[in-house]
C-alpha cells in the first residue's frame, strides 16, 4: 500500500543516473551567497560590482566614507568566496595601497570576523559593516601597518594629516600611497 | 445503514516542532526545508538541537564542527557544542 519509500528510492536512483549528464549544479556556497547578497544593505556609501556576472563568488565592493578621517576616499575591495562558504570566511583584500593601521601595504585586512572570529552564522553584510567601521574607527591595537598604528596612538592629529596626505597620493614617512580620492 | 470498507488509504502530515518561519543560521534555508546539499526534507536531513538550545540542520552543524576553526563551538553563542551532554564525535551522523 505505502509505496512512498520505494518511490523515493527509485527517484534517487534516477537522479544518480542522470547526474552525470545534467548541467552543473548550483552549489551550497552559491545558494548561501545569493541569499546574503539579496539581504545586503549597502546604503549610499557602498556599492558592489560583479566583473563576471555569472560568478557571484568573486566581486568587488567600493566604500566611499561620508564621515570620519577617511571621508572623500574611494576604497575598492575584492571578495573571493570559496566553495566551503559559509564555513570559511570570504577572502577580502583592498586593491589599493592605502595608509591605515588595520590594512597593510599589500591590501590584507585585519578584521577579526575575517579570521579567528568568523562563524557560519555571520553573513556578507556583517563583513561589509565591519569594513565600513574600520574607516570610521581605525583601531591602533592589533595593527597590520604598525607605523600607522603608532602614529594614531601617539599623535591623533598628526595621523589625521597623514591620512589626508596619503588619500591624495602623497607619501608618508618615505612610503608613497595611491591617490584614492573620489572623482 | 450498514457500511463496509473495501479498502482505505491513510494519509499523514508531519512537521518539525519548530517555529515555521525560522531558518537554519548556517545555510539560511528554512528548518522545514533541507540543507543546501540535500533534496528531501525529513529523516534524510534532520535537525539537531544543541544543549545551548541552538538548532541547525545536522549536515550544516556537523560540517562546521568537523572543521578545526570551529573549535567545536556553537556558531551562535560560541559555547562548546554538545548534544544531550555528548560531544559531536560520539554522535553518529545520518
Amino acid at each position: 500500500m505505502l509505496k512512498i519509500w520505494s518511490m523515493k528510492q527509485k527517484q534517487q536512483q534516477d537522479e544518480a543516473a542522470s547526474a552525470g549528464t545534467k548541467k552543473k549544479k548550483v552549489t551550497a556556497a552559491q545558494l548561501r551567497v545569493q541569499k546574503d547578497l539579496s539581504e545586503l544593505s549597502l546604503g549610499s556609501t557602498m556599492k558592489t560590482n560583479f566583473p563576471n556576472p555569472d560568478d557571484i563568488l568573486n566581486f568587488e565592493l567600493t566604500i566611499e566614507p561620508d564621515e570620519g578621517m577617511y571621508r572623500g576616499g574611494s576604497f575598492v575591495f575584492t571578495f573571493k568566496i570559496n566553495q566551503n562558504f559559509p564555513h570559511d570566511p570570504p577572502k577580502v583584500k583592498c586593491t589599493q595601497k592605502i595608509y591605515h593601521p588595520n590594512i597593510d601595504l599589500e591590501g590584507n585586512v585585519c578584521l577579526n570576523i575575517l579570521r579567528e572570529d568568523w562563524k557560519p552564522v555571520l553573513n556578507l553584510n556583517a563583513v561589509i559593516v565591519g569594513l565600513q567601521f574600520l574607516f570610521l574607527e581605525p583601531n591602533a591595537s592589533d595593527p597590520l601597518n604598525k607605523e600607522a598604528a603608532e602614529d594614531l596612538k601617539v599623535n591623533r592629529e598628526g595621523f589625521k594629516r597623514n591620512v589626508r596626505t596619503a588619500l591624495g597620493g602623497g607619501s608618508v614617512k618615505g612610503e608613497s600611497y595611491e591617490r584614492v580620492l573620489k572623482k | 445503514m450498514k457500511v463496509t470498507f473495501k479498502s482505505w488509504n491513510a494519509v499523514a502530515f508531519w512537521r518539525w516542532d519548530m517555529p515555521a518561519d525560522d531558518v537554519c543560521g548556517i545555510c539560511r534555508n528554512p528548518y522545514e526545508s533541507t540543507c543546501s546539499k540535500c533534496k528531501y526534507p525529513g529523516d534524510d536531513c534532520p535537525l539537531l538541537v544543541g544543549d545551548c538550545n541552538h538548532s541547525f540542520h545536522m549536515h550544516c552543524i556537523f560540517s562546521w564542527l568537523r572543521q578545526e576553526s570551529s573549535q567545536e563551538k556553537c556558531p551562535m553563542c560560541r559555547q562548546r557544542m554538545s548534544f544531550n551532554g555528548l560531544p559531536r564525535c560520539l554522535i553518529q551522523e545520518v
